[in-house]
């Protein structure tokens, strides 16, 4: 197969990886007590996400202290302006 | 040809009142001469622009498409995953995204979803979580594929980052959360095809990983299997070339 051949039935079919690859393993679960808080989040909202950005805000962080995920500005993870989103929030929960 | 042309000499003699004109009766010859060169000269000339044209054709149809998007040419790169386009589009609908959970037989583990669903505005990225647990006595590599249904919103549903596609090694025993952070594309409003769309499934499907002949984890398990995970289930698919021409004569 070609690389950048025009699009025909056999591109559209193709599934896309995704833009950072994945995420390394969580082994020792150093990122679970944020994890607990997320879907505590989430199940007091009927699993709205809106609500509970900041929590994930917050577990994408200690992934980035603890190394499991490379740092990144929160612009380009579509995290960046979030309401209720304070320092004091971050630096009390992780 | 030309050669011969240029050494026969049967030029009339110079004017004698040293006028530069050339002769009124320039021979056969050289005429021929010079009307041979200039169609070399062009012809020449349009088979290298011929040439030419056709080696940059490729770039720039390439260029082309991607400028005007023509034929569909879809937005991939770095510019699906810009931050203009992450940001959440305040009252769109909201979409459920269900989460779904399957894993080949030959692979001990329990895989589930943390979430049954997550209501998501188009261009919000949203976090979620599976749990995946090796009950086996000892140390397995798998590897998830992943679909999306309904086929529409495939093109819209990006991962920025997840688990799938690489290899996830896990101790005997071992239990660990794995999280997708995913979006919904906000060119989902203007695309009257999936005008309907409130719930998408998205699927992932473990599979014990092994290593193919070029040195690459793949899922160990059947192409059929492999390709249901991915949604092809219904679509005949043409077997791989490696099980072609491994097996000449017999059909997989």
């Amino acid at each position: 197969m070609s690389f950048g051949r025009p699009p025909s039935i056999n591109v559209g079919f193709k599934t896309s990886p995704p833009d950072r690859g994945s995420f390394p393993l969580d082994h020792d679960g150093e990122c679970k007590d944020q994890m607990m808080q997320y879907m505590d989040c989430l199940r007091k909202n009927s699993s709205t996400s809106t609500p509970c950005r900041v929590m994930s805000k917050q577990y994408l962080d200690c992934r980035m202290t603890k190394g499991l995920m490379e740092r990144d500005e929160w612009k380009n993870l579509g995290l960046a302006n979030l309401e209720g989103d304070s320092a004091s929030v971050l630096a009390q929960q992780s | 040809m030309l050669s011969r042309v240029m050494t026969t000499k049967s030029r009339p003699t110079t004017p004698l009142n040293g006028s530069s004109r050339p002769p009124p009766y320039a021979s056969r010859q050289s005429v021929y001469a010079s009307r041979n060169r200039n169609l070399l000269m062009y012809s020449s000339a349009v088979i290298v622009f011929a040439v030419g044209v056709t080696y940059a054709a490729v770039p720039l149809y390439r260029m082309f498409c991607a400028a005007t998007g023509f034929a569909g040419t879809p937005n991939v790169g770095t510019g699906r995953f810009e931050p203009t386009r992450l940001v959440p589009v305040e009252g769109a609908r909201r979409i459920k995204v269900h989460f779904n959970a399957d894993r080949a037989e030959a692979l001990p583990w329990t895989f589930t979803p943390q979430q049954k669903f997550v209501t998501v505005l188009p261009g919000e990225t949203s976090l979620a979580f599976y749990k995946a647990k090796n009950e086996s006595p000892r140390d397995i590599i798998g590897i998830a594929t992943y679909n999306v249904t309904p086929d529409r919103i495939a093109p819209y549903f990006s991962k920025v980052e997840c688990f799938c596609f690489e290899e996830q090694k896990l101790l005997a025993g071992e239990e660990v959360d794995m999280p997708l952070l995913f979006f919904i594309d906000k060119d989902i409003l203007d695309d009257p095809a999936c005008r309907g769309i409130d719930d998408v499934v998205l699927s992932y499907t473990f599979f014990r990983a092994r290593r193919n002949a070029q040195g690459h984890l793949e899922p160990d398990a059947s192409d059929k299997d492999v390709q249901k995970s991915l949604g092809f289930g219904d679509y005949e698919m043409a077997p791989r070339a490696e099980i072609r021409n491994a097996q000449p004569g017999k059909s997989p």
